[in-house]
């Protein structure tokens, strides 16, 4: 993004450079000989493709297997996992920096405890303690077993296989209680970096501190809240893998049952990592476009 | 004051109440919690289980095929429910089915006393062992366990499996290396950083058939036996009774034999996976 204005600069290539630059090339060519030569390995990239995509004998359309059910698994659970981030975030934020002392002590404490938590342990412990008493209090499992068939298919869009909901719904809460931590400290400092002055100006036109807050403060704020914001979006999407281990099928998950089924380790790897480069580059590509945009609408 | 006197008296009302349950109803009760209850009220039974060639593992459209596959539809379709599959990771699958989030495990799961004091077993419908796998270019001459069991032998395992435990039995001076899956354990193998891996029969000579110039079976036979079992949450005999008569009834058919001919004695299933 800095790099725009010198974009039509020539560039220089200095004598660090053509020391630099054949040291890295030499190191990619010496990995990949080695890659080919040392490690004991037989390459099938010919096997990935029917992963991706496969054809249906029976209705005669292509489908999506594995590893594409995976991706559009992570998709949802990130969707989800951002939007109740950002919600429970945004009010925590605000508890961050209320006059309140008791607001204060709840929102210091979830960020504490959260940041300071490893995410794996955070989701184990969830998974298995809470989220087995919470489930079945809310008896989802009853109401999805007995919903009609369209029903079934909006629940299928939005939140994967219906008999996986249970499980997707408390990797969606601990992914959002996770992230929404971070998004409270951006919240937080984001409001913070409004000069104490706008405040004043505010009680003197005898706004109250919500008005002074709506009108004033928070859209300032959010000029400045979104771009880290929008980082963590991405982060959310890379952490989702994490929820793996509680056994969501989601790109991860899938990747690691399809090598334990066929041992195409590298293979299955490597494509899975491009499936998230390709899902989190394309979502860096869009901020970076809002944040130009955001700049230029603001002068 | 006068008001937690009275929530006293209330809660003990309530304790005394609940107590006075008669037999019967405790039958009934007991009956009704039943996990093949359950199952038949949902429609469907929930199968605990994970990724293991050839017990359970991913055809080419997505699909669960293999030995453990087969045992859990049938066990279904005799039960009048629709099997249900919950993929898990093996490492946490005992925990999964203490905690409900399915009803059974039908896994190729080891029968052992320390899991025994967590979860209920049925008998056994299947004997399986563990065998050996070694690296020809670190174990070459090696032809029996003592071979292995020295202090700068590495041999790779996967998490939470029994093998780990029949390592730590018969090689307690090599040292353990423990991954995730099997196909971990394997390329550990293959980029020789292990002299040896340790897995149930007959993943091991699946292995060296595939790898000839690289891996080979440095012992005839299995070295431990294992009997495997349905696992169940603790304190359900009702269901017990059942699986227990089920793999009676399945047995004495040749069924399960058939099956795990099928599934371990050839490899006509190959062609489906990849």
């Amino acid at each position: 993004m800095t790099g725009r204005t010198g974009l039509n600069k020539k560039i220089k290539i200095t004598p660090v450079d053509y020391v630099i630059i054949p040291l890295i090339i030499a190191g990619i060519l010496y990995t990949v000989y080695r890659v080919k030569t040392g490690m004991h390995y037989n390459w099938d990239w010919s096997a990935i493709p029917q992963y991706l995509f496969r054809y249906d004998s029976e209705t005669e359309k292509w489908l999506p297997n594995l590893l594409m059910e995976g991706l559009f698994n992570t998709i949802r659970l990130s969707i989800w996992g951002i939007l109740f981030a950002t919600a429970l975030g945004f009010i925590m934020g605000l508890f961050r920096v209320s006059k309140s002392l008791f607001k204060r002590l709840i929102s210091g404490t979830y960020v504490e405890l959260l940041r300071n938590t490893p995410p794996l342990v955070v989701i184990f412990i969830f998974y298995f303690f809470f989220s087995s008493q919470l489930i079945p209090v809310l008896s989802i499992e009853d109401y999805i077993s007995s919903a009609g068939e369209s029903t079934r298919h909006i629940l299928a869009f939005m939140f994967g296989k219906p008999s996986m909901i249970p499980a997707f719904i408390s990797a969606v809460i601990t992914l959002a209680i996770f992230e929404g931590a971070y998004i409270t400290e951006i919240v937080r400092s984001g409001i913070e970096s409004i000069e104490k002055g706008q405040w004043e100006a505010g009680q003197s036109l005898g706004l109250g501190r919500f008005q002074q807050l709506r009108y004033i403060i928070l859209p300032q704020a959010t000029g400045r809240i979104i771009p880290p914001l929008a980082g963590q979006f991405i982060s959310t999407i890379k952490d989702s893998a994490i929820v793996s281990v509680i056994s969501i099928q989601e790109l991860t998950f899938q990747g690691r049952e399809l090598m334990s089924s066929t041992y195409l380790t590298y293979e299955i790897w490597i494509t899975v990592a491009l499936m998230y480069l390709i899902l989190s580059a394309s979502l860096s590509f869009l901020t970076g476009r809002l944040d130009n945009y955001m700049r230029k609408n603001s002068g | 004051m006068k008001n937690s006197l009275l929530i006293i008296i209330l809660l003990a009302a309530v304790l005394f109440s609940s107590s006075q349950a008669s037999g019967k109803d405790l039958q009934q009760q007991l009956t009704d919690e039943s996990m093949i209850e359950k199952a038949i009220r949902r429609g469907r039974l929930k199968i605990g289980m994970s990724t293991f060639v050839p017990w359970a593992m991913k055809d080419k459209n997505g699909k669960l095929t293999g030995f453990e596959i087969d045992v859990a539809k049938r066990l279904a379709a005799d039960i009048g429910v629709k099997a249900e599959f919950v993929p898990t990771q093996w490492s946490g699958i005992i925990p999964a089915l203490i905690t409900g989030k399915f009803d059974i495990i039908i896994g190729g799961m080891g029968i052992t006393p320390k899991r025994n004091l967590k979860v209920n077993f049925t008998n056994p419908y299947d004997y399986t062992g563990m065998s050996l796998v070694a690296s020809k270019k670190l174990a070459e001459g090696f032809d029996s366990l003592d071979d292995f069991n020295k202090p700068d032998i590495i041999i790779a395992v996967r998490m939470g499996a029994t093998s780990a435990a029949a390592v730590k039995k018969y090689m307690p001076k090599a040292k353990l290396r423990q991954f995730d899956d099997e196909s971990q354990a394997v390329q550990e193998l293959l980029n020789g950083r292990a002299h040896a891996m340790v897995s149930s029969a007959p993943l091991p000579a699946f292995q060296a058939l595939k790898y000839p110039d690289r891996l080979f079976l440095p012992l005839k036979e299995n070295f431990t036996k294992e009997p495997i079992a349905f696992a169940i949450r603790k304190g359900d005999f009702d269901s017990c009774n059942f699986l227990n008569n089920w793999i009676s009834v399945a047995t004495s058919e040749g069924w399960i034999q058939e099956r795990k001919h099928y599934w371990f004695e050839t490899d006509d299933w190959q062609n489906r996976i990849k």
